[in-house]
């Protein structure tokens, strides 16, 4: 019996419930077929035949058009407050030649108030763009960790796997609750207080959106490690335990069954290693889908972030210097929501690699 | 995390209506104190869950 025959029947096993078939499909449909070459079944034949998994630079071009169509439809925006700026610009010249400048002020406020529901509909769409991202990204973990438990049970990693399943579901599910009901909101609303700032001549609400922001950057890379680290300790603690236990079951069944024994235990080996093996190529599956299924929406609300700033550049020379500060700091908000998605994303595959890491025996 | 809407909602309307209102007032010597004051009510605008939390501890 040849080990690449081993390893096929013992995936179609594993993969006969269909799971990661949808897990496949529905990746497909969402990254608009860029995940079609990293499917479980393409990994496990170029690792058999002794491929390298990235053989294709289609990828990034097709990345790189992505990137510069977003660009391109935020760039609307980014014209639309450019020609208020200039209107505010303009109004700002002419104030003097108004009987009072109370007209002027009035005007002046109107135009900031008109950028501020312009930005305020962008901010909406990228805060939309991160809760559904974060939502795809936990349900794809949802179908992904069962699938990956299961094979590291039958691995042999026995402790591992039982301590390890219930607190990184229960870890997944608390993370998505933070990131969905605190984080998300609480950058949102800073955002608003930020654009709120610019209606004013006085900093009435500046440091409290900063604050607002800081903070909620703090908690989520404080969560990050925080758990991050339980497992990592965790994991290497019930490693000992699991290979302690197995090391116990191969010395037994050679040394304890006459004459058959040693061929035993080594066939016993075997099926234990092909089965680890496709656990890596189910854990790389795993992170492969979630960069990618990250990759777009992170891309949507990057460009829309680096708009944002350029709008912010391009004003200043022409209108009051509130409006660019506001806008500079709608931008670095946005791209703040950007840097939870990649922490949450970032979570997500060092569980994935902790899970690898066990029972590689 | 209503509450939390309805204060950012506070904080957004006072905010607006008072710089209407700093515009709309004529330049005299008692405009600097009616500013302070405008000061004072976003401060105790933006002090209010602070208060609302100490008072259910």
């Amino acid at each position: 019996m040849n080990y690449d025959e081993i390893l096929k029947e013992q995936f179609n096993n594993i993969n006969n419930d269909g799971k990661l078939d949808e897990l496949t499909k529905q990746t497909s449909n969402l990254t608009e077929g860029l995940s079609d070459e990293f499917v479980p079944e393409k990994l496990l034949d170029s690792i058999l035949n002794g491929q390298s998994i990235f053989y294709d630079s289609q990828i990034v071009s097709s990345l790189k058009e992505l990137f510069l169509l977003e660009i391109k439809s935020a760039m609307v925006i980014c014209i639309e407050i450019l020609f208020i700026s200039i209107v505010i610009g303009i109004i700002k010249g002419l104030s003097d030649s108004f009987k009072t400048k109370s007209v002027a002020d009035i005007s002046m406020l109107i135009c900031t108030m008109v950028i501020i529901g312009l930005s305020i509909n962008s901010l909406k769409t990228s805060y939309n763009l991160a809760l559904e991202a974060t939502t795809i990204m936990v349900n794809t973990m949802e179908i992904l960790i069962p699938v990956l438990i299961g094979i590291l049970i039958s691995t042999g990693a026995i402790t591992s796997g039982t301590v390890l399943s219930p607190f990184i579901l229960g870890t997944i599910g608390g993370m998505a609750l933070i990131i969905k009901k605190f984080i998300l909101p609480a950058l949102f609303l800073s955002c608003i207080l930020s654009l709120i700032n610019s209606l004013t001549e006085k900093d009435y609400v500046n440091k409290l959106a900063k604050l607002i922001r800081n903070v909620s950057l703090a908690v989520t890379g404080f969560l990050l490690v925080i758990f991050s680290g339980i497992i990592t300790l965790q994991g290497l603690l019930t490693e000992t335990a699991d290979s302690l236990l197995l090391d116990t079951a191969k010395f037994s069944l050679s040394n304890f069954i006459p004459i058959v024994g040693g061929f035993t235990s080594d066939t016993v080996e075997l099926f234990l290693k092909c089965m680890s093996s496709i656990k890596n190529v189910i854990g790389i599956f795993g992170i492969i889908t979630l960069v990618l299924l990250l990759l777009i929406p992170v891309m949507k609300i990057l460009s829309i972030g680096i708009i944002y700033k350029i709008t912010a550049a391009l004003s200043e020379p022409i209108s009051d210097s509130k409006v660019s500060s506001g806008l500079n700091d709608m931008g670095t908000s946005i791209i703040y929501i950007c840097a939870i998605m990649f922490f949450t994303c970032l979570l997500f595959i060092i569980f994935i690699t902790s899970i690898l890491s066990i029972g590689g025996t | 995390m209503t509450s939390v809407y309805i204060f950012i909602k506070d904080i957004f309307l006072i905010i607006i209506s008072i710089s209407f209102f700093e515009i709309l007032i004529p330049d005299s010597k008692i405009s600097k104190y009616i500013k302070f004051i405008f000061s004072m009510i976003i401060l105790v605008i933006i002090l209010e869950p602070v208060s609302l939390f100490l008072l259910n501890l």
